[in-house]
């Protein structure tokens, strides 16, 4: 295809003027990526999630995703030639065994790019490790800032990129549409506490100053609490309309079950981890109505059509599970990087990986998720929401490419 | 077999008995000062966190083992070192400053703690160290300005004599290693003087200690004190090793996963606290390890026993899915502790020792010499 050689002349001359700019330009040092896990025939990847932790509810579906996307891949006879081979560690979310495993999969596997790795605390302890021994470190199951953020002047920082929508900014775009489109006039939030919650309530509060609204209540409550009675009844009694939650899949359960309880109905936003098939298969008509930040439409295995068809039914065949949110994140991952990976050629090295990256060529996934694509001062993908509904007790998207 | 003939009073509080064991050690801490250029960054980074978790065996064995106070406090002592040392690096502290002051800082944190643990035994004073730790966690989660809350804190590499020393250099491993070294003289020190003494006569009966003019209350204090410090010093390695802070790193799990170490090390001594540490930490590496290289191993044993290669790669895929089952890990995890408790509640120590008589004394060991005279619970024992 014709398309493809302009590519590659691009490419190849975007490489060029990248090897030239550090010679001109003052940069500090160049970036050091190594080429070590690939070979002939086989590029070897990395990642570590929580299988047996407090969030392996992630984990295992992320994981099982990436699975069959590096199966998916060899099938089709790998990625110019060489497949993919995943090595896969658990961190229980613990940070001292995220370094450890780390360490493991750098030294003795040799993995040419640590994918997808999960966690905040876990990839905060790690990613250093990752960096220094110029391996990618890529598409991280955490938005936080330190994922895809850098400082020029540290050359090995830019071997960071992230693909997963930010907490603060979904949510901010999901609080604006609520706020201007569905005019609510008494905004809430309700955050769990950790580092995910402090991000939402962060995204809630920074918009609402740029709107120049109070918050007309602000709560909190601790991480694997299942009594909601307490801050349902402040948020009640502080007169709310728009409770947003910055929870994951039993909060929410929770608190819209507290609020009906109460006989009390404002509207409900949940932040992105809320957008999953979980909450309105657990929480049933509980939840009927609750909004949700999210990046791609859910899909359903009874109507999903195409391509997402037979991703979703193979899915159910290869793990005999309900394919869902998590296992896209985790497919998505892989498949992003062998976009990647095959962008940068036959002749593949680190140093070409990264600069097919940094190249500013989009990548769209199956799902419908807004175009991935990166620079060499933005690595971090998108942060484009919908919002979306619980709606007979399915997903529905409300509306399309929000930002704030 | 050797026997000490002991001529002098003195011979019993020695820290070295006899020359043997005096060379013993310093052979093992030579090898410990050549095995950054033998071992590989994966394994140094191991051995730091043995170190740092042996640091917090130490401070525990001082504690639990040797005044018989339970605690379950310990990660938040860890916390209060970790936090103390990043929150004045990042105010221009040099290493020395800020690494003593996690130490006494974090010791002062538990004199206070101390306190209730005059009035409190057994399950009780475990309640209320957790309840601590609880206080701690959530300290740590809203006092935003100094912690930065729930956002976790990055810590900056440490410098000292004007040089940065990464977490993975050699120099760091030294560090650890030196800190840990100082701590147990210190302590085998403190364990050979009255305080020590004290100690052991707080925890073997309150009654007969109080009678002999023991301060049971200074006693106690000084425990939860000088234990906390210890915790406090290693928090400040800790937080360097990490590079990261986050209130959820210093949950419960921790606390029972740093009294594992004493309870798998074997509370008879110091070695239990090391023994311990290098178990916790290095279990999991080595299962990861097995989880790799069983299923290789079993293919390559079917292979020799002359099955077919299909038959080969069958049975390596079987023990891979095996092997990788999520959680298998945590199993056998728990099962060898179970193993520990139920027939070696003087863990690997306990294990050693009994090893080391039944050569000395081959062939006339005998079982019994082990044997409990009487076995107490807590609860049971008059104070």
């Amino acid at each position: 295809m014709p398309n493809i050689a302009i590519r590659k002349l691009a490419l190849s001359t975007v490489s060029m003027a990248a090897l030239a700019i550090p010679a001109m330009a003052q940069t500090p040092a160049a970036t050091k990526v190594t080429d070590q896990g690939i070979s002939a025939t086989e590029i070897v990847i990395g990642t570590h999630q929580d299988l047996s932790g407090p969030i392996k509810g992630w984990g295992v579906a992320v994981a099982n995703g990436m699975k069959f996307a590096v199966d998916e891949i060899n099938l089709a006879g790998g990625i110019n030639g060489r497949k993919l081979r995943l090595i896969l560690e658990d961190s229980g979310y613990d940070p001292k065994k995220a370094v450890l495993a780390t360490q493991k999969m750098l030294e003795k596997d040799k993995i040419f790019a640590n994918l997808g790795s999960m966690g905040s605390p876990t990839v905060a302890a790690a990613q250093d490790i990752v960096l220094d021994a110029g391996v990618l470190h890529l598409f991280p199951l955490t938005a936080a800032e330190f994922t895809f953020k850098f400082d020029p002047a540290k050359p090995q920082e830019r071997l960071k990129f992230n693909n997963l929508l930010p907490y603060v900014e979904s949510t901010r775009a999901a609080v604006k549409y609520m706020m201007t489109e569905k005019k609510f006039t008494k905004p809430c939030v309700i955050s769990q506490d950790d580092e995910y919650g402090k991000n939402v309530l962060d995204g809630f509060t920074q918009q609402l100053a740029a709107m120049k609204i109070t918050p007309a209540s602000v709560t909190s409550y601790k991480r694997g609490t299942s009594d909601f009675s307490a801050p349902v009844a402040k948020l009640k009694s502080d007169g709310c309309d728009l409770v947003v939650i910055g929870g994951v899949i039993r909060e929410p359960i929770g608190i819209m079950g507290e609020a009906k309880k109460l006989g009390w109905s404002p509207a409900f936003l949940g932040a992105t981890p809320v957008n999953v098939i979980d909450v309105p298969a657990l929480g049933k008509e509980v939840v009927e109505g609750l909004y949700a930040a999210g990046g791609f439409e859910v899909p359903y295995e009874d109507t999903a059509k195409g391509k997402i068809k037979a991703w979703v039914d193979t899915y159910r065949a290869a793990f005999n599970a309900t394919p869902n949110t998590q296992a896209i994140i985790g497919y998505n991952v892989v498949t992003t990087f062998a976009h990647y990976v095959k962008l940068a050629g036959k002749d593949l090295t680190g140093q070409k990986v990264l600069t097919a990256l940094e190249s500013g060529d989009g990548f769209q996934d199956i799902f419908g998720s807004p175009v991935t694509k990166f620079s060499k001062t933005n690595h971090l993908a998108s942060t484009i929401t919908s919002v979306q509904q619980v709606q007979k007790g399915r997903w529905v998207v409300v509306k399309n490419g929000l930002t704030f | 077999m050797r026997f000490v003939f002991k001529t002098n009073y003195d011979q019993d509080i020695r820290l070295f008995q006899h020359a043997g064991q005096m060379w013993t050690y310093l052979a093992l801490f030579a090898v410990l000062l050549v095995a950054p250029a033998v071992v590989s960054s994966y394994m140094l980074s191991q051995l730091v966190f043995v170190f740092i978790y042996a640091l917090v065996g130490v401070s525990l064995m001082i504690l639990v083992g040797f005044t018989g106070q339970a605690s379950l406090g310990h990660a938040a002592f860890l916390a209060i070192g970790a936090y103390t040392a990043a929150f004045m690096q990042a105010h221009g502290y040099t290493f020395a400053t800020y690494f003593l002051l996690a130490g006494v800082l974090t010791g002062i944190v538990g004199l206070l703690v101390g306190f209730p643990a005059l009035r409190l035994h057994g399950i009780y004073l475990l309640i209320a160290t957790i309840s601590f730790s609880f206080i701690i966690e959530e300290l740590l989660a809203r006092w935003e300005s100094v912690t930065n809350g729930n956002e976790g804190m990055r810590v900056k590499t440490l410098e000292l004599f004007g040089m940065e020393i990464g977490r993975n250099s050699d120099y760091f491993y030294y560090l650890c290693l030196g800190v840990l070294t100082v701590t147990i003289i210190v302590t085998l020190n403190i364990m050979r003087s009255p305080t020590g003494r004290a100690f052991i006569a707080v925890r073997d009966s309150e009654t007969a200690a109080r009678s002999m003019g023991v301060d049971i209350a200074a006693t106690k204090v000084r425990a939860f004190g000088l234990s906390a410090a210890i915790t406090g010093f290693a928090g400040a390695l800790f937080a360097h090793k990490m590079t990261f802070l986050s209130p959820e790193m210093f949950t419960l799990q921790l606390s029972i996963e740093f009294i594992m170490v004493i309870i798998i090390g074997g509370s008879l001594g110091l070695h239990g606290a090391i023994l311990g540490a290098i178990f916790i930490i290095m279990i999991d590496p080595l299962l990861t390890l097995l989880k790799d290289d069983v299923p290789l191993l079993i293919g390559s044993l079917a292979q020799a026993f002359g099955a077919g290669s299909e038959r080969v790669k069958a049975l390596e895929d079987g023990t891979q899915a095996l092997t990788s089952t999520a959680g298998l890990k945590g199993v056998i995890y728990g099962l060898i502790i179970m193993l520990f408790i139920l027939f070696e509640p003087f863990g690997l120590y306990g294990r050693w020792l009994k090893i080391k008589l039944f050569f000395q004394m081959f062939p006339l060991y005998k079982k019994s010499t082990f044997k409990r005279q009487k076995v107490y619970v807590k609860s049971e024992r008059n104070r």
